[in-house]
């Protein structure tokens, strides 16, 4: 018996969704864990859910604490760049792609 | 091409399957359509498993593994129409003693209401090619991505999205993928079509088996009453699992009401098979699932005690309703329903161990909820609310109106319930009574969590219901046909 979050997503969110992280995908590794950050409160949890919807198998620790951490930020994306994190490649679209700093 | 081959493949091997374990000389008028959509549910069914099996072997080749599956069912059922017939006497209610013009008008209906919720789904499709709310992509399509996309790997990422309920079954993932391995990509248009396949499924279930059992009228009745169910609609083409969990509890429940109504020695023991078959489904496609089976083999097993304790008290007046099988033939029914419904539930042991996620609703039980009496208070209140409303009903819901419709009709309902019935009826209370028992210890906010399911977990057990109201009401046209079927 599941349980889904308050709200619901527009028609076509999983559809536009896939398209913002093809390029993405194309990327990273097809498996693996690989970290997350993203917009803060509700819509930061359907961008999240969605994110891991086009980039399965592969999974999204939403955490800071691996080599490589997917950003997601489709309505602000972050004036400046996220703390402890290097930015390797903007993908367009509010989806970045970010080494951590000790990576080289 | 590829895409029709599968498609047949699947629907065929359901077919095959119904076919293989139903009785020969029942075959009479409209079980055509009963088998059809039967069989294209178990199909799904058997799709799912062929994959989970597949992929947790190691195997790679699908196609030949669903050659083979259908090659033997095939065989199964060459063989078995070669050897005597099982003579049976289903009883079938007298279509022609229906008034011509109430049917006409009600078949006009039933026409009018199916194209009008079959243009409704296929809009919803286009709409939401990806499903309708969270779960069809949070859940079970992510769920079909990861067999699908992870191959072998499939299994490594479950443990590491609690979020997503990896302990969930897999038959409607399963399923989906099965058909995105074979045509080699994905393809948005395959969960779509399965929840079509589903929801106008159950409908068809639900109109053959009272067309059979109680006449046209009230098949066609029942029918409307369903198609005029807009959620049940919505939730069909959301990609959810809920109608396709409906779908295999009115299965499992007239097949059993099926087997009931052959009488004599030689019952149709396959008819048990299926619907253990189907309730095994039940708790494949979704959690709620096994409580709806738990609950299926607690009311036959107490039904029968009940009546073993009656029929020893010399002194006790002579019910009607009682179950007519002895302790010889109670266990063999039991054994029969069982052999169906094991095999599937030690797939699911072995699906649960292997992502070795724990469910979690019951990962930190809080026993001061059980006594927290305004749980119960809101809960039943919930429950009062949904009662009338789930459905997304316009003017008149559903539920009043079948309400209405009981009290309004004569006396005899309550005579002759058979006991597929009375363990139907129970069943079904039993797992309504589990869903509140699941709300009063949930580790979620109590509202919150009233607010987002409870309208689907009615939902899934209303086209039961709905036969179930059907099969015992005495139809509001009397005939000589429904006397005989009520007194049956």
């Amino acid at each position: 018996m599941e349980a889904p979050i308050p709200g619901r997503s527009m028609p076509d969110d999983a559809q536009r969704s896939d398209l913002r992280f093809a390029q993405l995908k194309a990327a990273l590794p097809q498996r693996g864990v690989v970290g997350y950050v993203g917009d803060a409160g509700e819509s930061g949890i359907a961008s999240y859910y969605l994110s891991q919807y086009a980039l399965a198998p592969l999974v999204l620790d939403r955490s800071l604490n691996h080599p490589f951490v997917v950003g997601n930020f489709p309505s602000n994306p972050p004036a400046a760049s996220v703390e402890n994190l290097r930015l390797v490649k903007d993908f367009g679209d509010g989806v970045l792609l970010f080494a951590g700093e000790d990576q080289p | 091409m590829l895409a029709a081959l599968l498609a047949l493949l699947c629907a065929a091997s359901g077919v095959l399957l119904v076919l293989l374990l139903w009785p020969r000389e029942s075959a009479l008028g409209m079980n055509w359509l009963l088998q059809g959509c039967l069989g294209l549910g178990c199909g799904l069914g058997l799709f799912s498993v062929i994959f989970f099996v597949s992929r947790a072997s190691g195997s790679t080749n699908l196609l030949v593994v669903d050659f083979a599956v259908f090659a033997l069912l095939l065989a199964g059922y060459v063989f078995r129409r070669r050897r005597t017939a099982v003579v049976t006497t289903t009883h079938l209610s007298d279509e022609k003693t229906d008034p011509d013009w109430l049917l006409l008008v009600l078949r006009a209906a039933l026409a009018i209401a199916l194209l009008a919720a079959l243009y409704s789904a296929i809009l919803r499709i286009i709409a939401h090619p990806h499903g309708d709310g969270w779960d069809a992509f949070a859940i079970w399509n992510l769920h079909a991505r990861f067999l699908f996309r992870g191959g072998v790997h499939w299994r490594d990422g479950f443990p590491l999205i609690p979020w997503s309920h990896p302990d969930y079954p897999l038959l409607l993932p399963a399923a989906i993928a099965h058909f995105w391995t074979g045509l080699g990509y994905e393809s948005q248009i395959v969960p779509a079509l399965i929840g079509l396949v589903f929801t106008f499924g159950a409908i068809g279930l639900l109109f053959s088996s009272l067309a059979m059992l109680r006449g046209q009228i009230s098949a066609i009745l029942g029918g409307l009453t369903l198609l005029a169910t807009p959620f049940f609609i919505e939730q069909g083409t959301a990609q959810y699992a809920d109608v396709p969990l409906s779908f295999f509890i009115l299965a499992t429940i007239v097949l059993l009401c099926l087997y009931e109504q052959n009488s004599g020695s030689r019952r149709p023991q396959g008819l048990l098979v299926l619907a253990g078959i189907s309730c095994g489904f039940a708790a494949w496609t979704k959690n709620e699932g096994l409580l709806f089976l738990l609950a299926i083999l607690a009311a036959r097993l107490l039904l029968f005690f009940i009546t073993q304790s009656r029929s020893v008290r010399a002194e006790a007046p002579p019910r009607p309703y009682i179950t007519y099988e002895n302790a010889r033939q109670a266990s063999t029914s039991l054994a029969f329903f069982l052999a169906g419904i094991v095999p599937l539930l030690l797939l699911i042991a072995w699906f649960k161990h292997s992502v070795g996620a724990s469910n979690e609703l019951f990962s930190s039980i809080v026993f001061h909820k059980l006594l927290d009496a305004s749980r119960y208070h809101a809960i039943l209140k919930w429950y009062g609310k949904d009662f009338l409303r789930f459905g997304d009903w316009l003017l008149i819901p559903g539920t009043a109106l079948l309400a209405g419709l009981y009290f309004a009709a004569p006396d005899e309902r309550m005579q002759a319930a058979d006991p597929a019935f009375g363990a139907s009826r129970m069943a079904l209370v039993m797992t309504l009574a589990g869903y509140f028992l699941i709300y009063l210890i949930t580790p979620y906010d109590l509202y919150w969590h009233l607010r987002f399911s409870l309208n689907r977990l009615f939902l899934q057990l209303w086209p039961a219901v709905i036969f179930l109201f059907f099969v015992r009401i005495p139809v509001l046209i009397p005939t000589s046909s429904n006397v005989e079927s009520v007194s049956k």
